[in-house]
């Protein structure tokens, strides 16, 4: 799955701890998230999806 | 280190020193009531090994639970991928020994010799326990490590 975490992060000029910490993840959680190797669970994806206020299909889009 | 992270590991630490107490305390207990005729000093050293292995198994069970809830998701699923893979991978290394074992030439061998001298059968379970604990944890470990090395390249 692929995903506009890092690009949204940038966008806001958030660190990846900072992202972290609004979303009660590690930052390196965060670095998998980014480079697409770890899928987050649904109630994650919500919360990202909060974090940034987007919907879900407009960060994580099928591969 | 997460606060959650944190205070699981003030309380561990708190657990170990309460139970180093515990057993300072037992043993001398153990010793002056067995020198005294008391009790029977097997006996109360059956007791409390029995008593120490007991309390360190179920507080590795309730820290493991802290544990896994203090961390994410991302954590706990590694911790998940590490267990299954590799102690799956270790069991299978295991299990070829234990195959290996089944054969003739293998009657000759005195594996638990090797480490305190003992030949009984509870020498020989605790030794073949121990083993396949030891290359299932390596697999855990190998799995554990290799699931975030692969997620955290950029």
């Amino acid at each position: 799955m692929n995903n506009r975490l890092k690009v949204l992060r940038a966008e806001r000029d958030w660190s990846q701890a900072e992202l972290a910490d609004q979303l009660g993840v590690s930052r390196q959680t965060v670095n998998a998230l980014e480079t697409g190797r770890y899928d987050p669970s649904l109630p994650l994806a919500f919360k990202i999806a909060r974090v940034f206020g987007q919907p879900i299909e407009s960060i994580f889009t099928e591969d | 280190m997460s606060k959650k992270l944190t205070s699981v590991l003030v309380r561990t630490c708190i657990g170990v020193a309460a139970l180093m107490v515990a057993v300072i305390v037992a043993a001398v207990a153990i010793g002056f009531l067995s020198a005294h005729g008391a009790i029977d000093k097997d006996r109360g050293l059956l007791w409390l090994v029995g008593a120490i292995a007991v309390t360190v198994m179920v507080g590795a069970m309730v820290i493991s639970v802290a544990w896994m809830r203090s961390i994410d998701e991302a954590a706990r699923e590694a911790h998940k991928a590490a267990w299954f893979w590799g102690g799956c991978g270790g069991m299978s290394v295991g299990g070829v020994f234990l195959i290996l074992a089944s054969l003739p030439q293998a009657e000759t061998l005195s594996i638990p010799a090797w480490f305190d001298g003992r030949t009984d059968p509870a020498a020989y379970a605790a030794t073949g326990a121990f083993g396949m604990m030891l290359l299932m944890l390596i697999g855990y470990t190998v799995v554990w490590a290799w699931w975030w090395i692969t997620r955290l390249r950029g």
